[in-house]
């Protein structure tokens, strides 16, 4: 019964993705694109409790078109396709943006 | 067979657009059913004919049109969201028939058809 | 009179749907995150939870951020010429939207009180929130 949340937005600049972390329930999925990678350097992704086992990933095409450099031992690197099949393993979708 | 349905609200100049775009073509090419994709909010400007993107910048319209013709894509157009932006059914030169105009009863139908709803 | 405008443009616009909708029902739950006037975020939001519920489908609203603001009571949009969507949410009861919740979080944030305009909404912690958000099938967020 996990969501997935897509976060779009920079922390550094809006509230979406301090709402979707309010918002998260125990194994659910966050999936950064967009701007949302920015949120890779965001102290709220680092305020994520371990507990919540929530699982992390960014689209890698957007965190490389920003210069930003993916540390896979906190986030997965996905594709298009992986979002896609995430959209389907997981019961719903809230779009943060 | 998996279903989706897609509800677009960024405009075509917005780089949130070709995102859409690349998941929704992702996930047809993956045989995912697209059952259909409704524009809501300023999403409703990529029916516009009257918008003019440089050449060289990504053309959504000609994305939408692909998709519409390759895989029977049903394009819904908000007619509110689309009035306030100065497109009107009254005037249909200013949109392009690829897109059907509809009400919001047809964001409720997609609802229940799919599987997923996912907003862009 | 702004209840009955709304009702008869979604009585047209379900008038527009012919065939009768044999999928199966989805529940659906709307995230209210702006605040009233300068987006039309709420406005746009509300005509579709109204539209959902003259299906017979109502949503579930939740409020969240600066989507507490569309509580409050004594708000007058009209003082700056704003059709007052907010008067339609006393509408919400007569469409069956009952599921109404609000972010206990987000209303001391801004050190508001449970003084809103419309009866029957539920304050809920931040882990209720989230659970009671995970209850329905779709979701969308103004």
């Amino acid at each position: 019964m996990a969501t997935l949340h897509i976060v779009r937005q920079s922390a550094f600049a809006s509230n979406d993705l301090a709402q979707c972390i309010s918002s998260l329930c125990r194994k659910d999925t966050v999936a950064l694109i967009d701007d949302g990678c920015y949120n890779m350097q965001h102290s709220l992704i680092k305020s994520i409790d371990s507990k919540m086992d929530i699982q992390l990933h960014v689209l890698a095409k957007h965190a490389q078109a920003r210069a930003l450099a993916i540390n896979e031992t906190e986030f997965s690197k996905m594709n298009m396709e992986n979002l896609v099949e995430l959209t389907f393993s997981h019961d719903r979708v809230i779009t943060w943006q | 067979m998996k279903k989706l349905a897609v509800l677009i609200t960024s405009p075509p100049c917005s780089n949130l657009s070709v995102t859409a775009l690349d998941y929704i073509e992702t996930a047809l090419k993956t045989g995912i059913e697209l059952v259909g994709v409704f524009f809501y909010q300023d999403g409703v400007l990529h029916a516009n004919k009257q918008v003019v993107i440089a050449s060289d910048e990504f053309q959504a319209v000609n994305h939408w049109k692909t998709l519409q013709q390759t895989y029977q894509l049903p394009l819904f157009l908000c007619v509110t969201a689309a009035e306030k932006r100065g497109l009107s059914d009254e005037q249909p030169e200013n949109i392009n028939a690829i897109f059907t105009v509809a009400g919001l009863g047809e964001l409720v139908e997609l609802t229940n058809k799919a599987d997923r709803l996912v907003q862009f | 009179m702004t209840n009955l405008s709304i009702k008869e443009k979604s009585i047209k616009e379900k008038s527009v749907i012919e065939k009768p909708i044999i999928e199966k029902e989805k529940t659906l739950a709307i995230i209210n995150s702006k605040a009233p006037y300068s987006n039309i975020a709420g406005k746009d939001a509300l005509d579709i939870a109204l539209i959902f519920a003259s299906f017979e489908q109502a949503p579930a609203l939740f409020f969240q951020g600066d989507g507490v603001w569309q509580l409050i009571a004594d708000q007058n949009g009209s003082l700056i010429s704003v059709k007052d969507y907010l008067k339609t949410f006393a509408a919400f009861e007569f469409y069956d939207i009952e599921d109404i919740y609000v972010c206990q979080e987000s209303l001391n944030a801004r050190n508001l009180s449970a003084s809103f305009h419309i009866e029957k909404v539920q304050m809920l912690s931040k882990q209720a929130f989230a659970q009671q958000l995970a209850t329905y099938n779709s979701i969308l967020r103004f």
